[in-house]
């Protein structure tokens, strides 16, 4: 029983997880960057959320509004910083730094305003809990599943279908061509890193429901989902995704014979396995 | 005085550590997060030698140096092997991989208490016992490291490894083996790594995690970057110039909670600024 | 014995034929050119023969010994060296260092050497410096030693890649181009050091677009289209062919 509800769990956190990956990976495929500042992104949407929630604003409400600063945020990187750095030929290197850089401003910034402690949202409903046959989920949980089935479906389907989404794809195929036809990539990465980041504060709100905020809580979810992008394919959104959820449900499944402390080398363990064996990924374009 | 000394021992250790980042970094060209992950183990191994009586202070640190040198050439061989990102993902993996086993390894690391009591070096039957004496040590350490990295880069191989950073086809098209010349540096980086932890280990007199976490790790990317990226001199004044800073800080009077916070956001700062601005640190090469 | 031989060589990429079931084979100490249209093979086959690449089938022998399966630095020290149609010097460095680095099994290429003989390391690296300076007179760029590659002229970064090349000592030299992209006088020069190199007993195997330069320097030519070798000969009677001019010419427009 155990077992099942550590495997429940981690559907869960995987889902949510997924939801990074994709939003890291859409950012990764187009502009090339390794945006390593995304996951300041994601705690700082927990952080907006939560400032708004304890003055009495409602959820859903605190949500967008938090989406809202996230993409602001997401824009503003990357077209004063990345831009910026790429205009003046920079290295990737360099660009690396800048986004450490950023990551560590976000993160240390949270941590001076709110203090380095866990904090909990306020909300009733979240902890909740329904029973099924046994298995126990909060409401937190729920929501956190559905939407972020949503917005991976929704993600997937911007991409393949809509024009934008097209023209997404198009510069990341070829920059150079995407350039030259007045695709303007250029404009398309400021389009990309907002979106990617107002999907990211999904998961940076919902997830703090079930277990707290803390203004250095975005690195370890980042982590697992580069591994889960590189796992699942560099390229492939779906394969991102899938594999976010197959890591963090090993993850939990390990707290059956390892302290949780450890579950961050489970997730390194999965990532050095791939290494070995399957650098290019599992669902990798050819 | 003694403030003051203790102030330059410190950055004559970090010289060191920032000659180890900077070697990765900035010479071969590989972003590493990891690099107080590898100074930690250095650090921890040095002191449970000392602590359970093993072994002298000299002996303690050359097994920490081999050990250092073993695990760095690990950490970076990813990112010798695979193109791509990938490495990026194994530098935050094994610092954080690092932190876990620091805080929880309660047996080797004494967790998040850390272990206090580490009794000072010892060299040749004659105790470090004051801050002056230890002042000595660092900064024989410090002039020999810098010496090394000058030697080494003004030599063949310094030449081979700038040639890597601009283009490794054309390495290997001149018949040369780019592997073993990054290995070669990240053995090196190792190295200093090593040095670092055993001298850190034994001055403070205590260590903890936070010495050797993330934050650790960019405050060292922030040394290299600040001073200049492949110079001697850049990593010499990065770490002079950061430790200032804490003294710094103290006179603005910041409860000490949002302290450290601002301190990391500095160094934040710092990255992104030189990045855009002035790429080649203070006294860097273009990057 | 052949000095080089290429059998049976096929690379794909995707599912994209670059070299189906390509032979060939070149003489010592003569000059062969490589020509066909763009897209035909010619680079293939040097990332082939340098270990850049490896072919998903045949075999490419020199003086007897296997290639295929070796690395790039293991082909040069073989002697076989080639040069990058995009050139790939290394432009923050110098034009001597860009020679020296290429100069084979010196002193102090790892860090211990540095480190615990840094006289010894002193005085090989300045006799290391003589070779470089030789090899770059050669070429005809003994004044510009000093000089950042960056601030080179286009013909003189072509001189240098040549330079590098020759500093490894290799005796088959693979040069991708030498001649393109350069003004009259500097495609003289180019092609009398192609002449000289030849004297001293270099074997030369050369990519070139330009029919009067194959014509002028070629001993033998090789037709490369669409991957395979369509043609061997005399430059006058390949380039002379009707049939192989239409390819050139029209047929792969």
């Amino acid at each position: 029983m155990l077992a099942l509800q550590l495997l429940l769990n981690g559907i869960v956190t995987g889902c949510a997880l997924g939801v990074v990956a994709v939003s890291f990976a859409l950012v990764y495929a187009t502009t090339k960057i390794f945006h390593v500042a995304h996951a300041g992104v994601y705690t700082l949407g927990g952080y907006v959320a939560w400032s708004l929630a304890v003055r009495g604003v409602p959820d859903p409400l605190a949500l967008v509004l938090a989406m809202a600063v996230c993409t602001a945020l997401g824009a503003l990187i990357q077209h004063q910083l990345y831009g910026r750095l790429e205009r003046r030929g920079a290295t990737h290197l360099g660009i690396l730094i800048a986004s450490l850089g950023a990551l560590a401003v976000i993160q240390n910034l949270i941590a001076a305003v709110y203090s380095a402690n866990i904090l909990q949202f306020p909300s009733a409903w979240a902890s909740r809990t329904f029973g099924f046959g046994g298995l126990r989920l909060s409401a937190a949980q729920i929501a956190t599943l559905v939407i972020s089935l949503i917005a991976v479906a929704a993600v997937l389907w911007f991409a393949r279908a809509t024009i934008l989404g097209k023209r997404i794809r198009a510069v990341a195929s070829n920059p150079f061509l995407a350039e030259i036809t007045r695709l303007e990539p250029r404009t398309v990465h400021v389009y990309v890193v907002a979106i990617a980041s107002a999907v990211v504060c999904l998961p940076g709100v919902l997830v703090p429901f079930d277990l707290g905020l803390q203004p250095y809580g975005g690195i370890t979810p980042l982590l697992t989902a580069t591994i889960a992008m590189i796992a699942g394919g560099i390229g492939s959104l779906g394969g991102a995704f899938v594999l976010s959820v197959v890591i963090v449900v090993l993850q939990n499944l390990s707290l059956l014979v390892m302290p949780g402390e450890w579950s961050i080398g489970v997730t390194f363990f999965i990532f050095v396995i791939f290494m070995l064996f399957r650098p290019r990924g599992l669902f990798a374009n050819a | 005085m003694d403030f003051f000394a203790s102030y330059v021992v410190l950055a004559e250790i970090y010289v060191l550590l920032a000659l180890s980042t900077n070697l990765l970094v900035g010479v071969v060209g590989i972003f590493s997060v990891s690099q107080a992950a590898v100074f930690g183990v250095g650090a921890y191994i040095v002191s449970d030698f000392l602590l359970t009586d093993t072994m002298g202070f000299l002996p303690a640190t050359a097994i920490a140096i081999v050990a250092c040198v073993v695990l760095n050439i690990l950490t970076t061989l990813p990112s010798l092997r695979v193109a791509g990102d990938y490495f990026v993902v194994t530098s935050f993996g094994i610092q954080l991989l690092a932190t876990a086993g620091f805080t929880n390894w309660t047996e080797g690391t004494g967790g998040a208490n850390g272990l206090p009591g580490i009794p000072p070096a010892e060299l040749f039957g004659f105790q470090l016992a004051t801050t002056l004496q230890y002042l000595e040590l660092s900064t024989i350490a410090a002039v020999l490291g810098c010496l090394c990295f000058w030697l080494v880069m003004r030599a063949p191989f310094g030449r081979l490894l700038r040639a890597i950073r601009e283009d490794e086809l054309a390495v290997a098209a001149a018949g040369k083996g780019v592997l073993h010349a990054k290995v070669s540096a990240a053995a090196l980086a190792g190295a200093y790594a090593g040095v670092a932890g055993g001298l850190y280990a034994t001055f403070m007199s205590f260590i903890d995690p936070s010495s050797f976490d993330l934050d650790a790790s960019i405050l060292l990317l922030s040394m290299v970057v600040l001073g200049g990226m492949r110079t001697l001199s850049g990593s010499i004044i990065g770490p002079f110039l950061l430790l200032a800073l804490p003294q710094v800080l103290t006179l603005v009077a910041l409860p000490t909670s949002v302290a450290a916070a601002f301190r990391q956001l500095i160094y934040g700062v710092l990255l992104i600024a030189f990045m855009l601005f002035r790429p080649q640190g203070l006294a860097g090469e273009r990057l | 014995m052949s000095y080089l031989a290429v059998a049976g060589v096929a690379v794909n990429f995707g599912g994209l034929q670059a070299l189906t079931d390509t032979s060939f084979m070149v003489e010592q100490g003569r000059i062969t050119c490589l020509v066909g249209p763009n897209g035909a093979g010619k680079t293939t086959i040097f990332n082939v023969v340098t270990g850049f690449l490896r072919p998903a089938a045949g075999s490419v022998t020199f003086q007897g010994q296997p290639l295929v399966g070796l690395r790039p630095q293991a082909i040069v020290r073989a002697g076989i060296a080639r040069t990058f149609q995009n050139l790939r010097l290394f432009v923050d460095l110098t034009a001597l260092d860009n020679v020296v680095i290429a100069l084979p099994a010196q002193f102090a290429e790892e860090p211990l050497g540095a480190i615990f003989r840094p006289l010894h390391t002193a005085r090989m690296q300045a006799r290391r410096r003589e070779e470089a300076r030789a090899v770059l007179a050669q070429v005809g760029l003994a004044e510009r030693a000093n000089e950042v590659v960056r601030n080179l002229s286009y013909g003189e970064q072509k001189l240098l890649t040549v330079a590098r090349v020759l500093a490894t000592g290799a005796e088959l030299l693979l040069l991708d181009e030498p001649a393109s992209g350069l003004a009259a006088g500097a495609l003289d020069r180019v092609m009398a050091l192609l002449r000289t190199l030849q004297d001293s007993g270099k074997t030369l195997l050369v990519v070139e677009h330009n029919t009067r330069v194959v014509q002028k320097i070629a001993d033998e030519v090789l037709f490369l289209h669409q991957g395979q070798l369509l043609a061997q000969g005399a430059p006058d009677r390949i380039i002379a062919d009707p049939k192989l001019a239409e390819i050139y010419f029209g047929g792969a427009l």
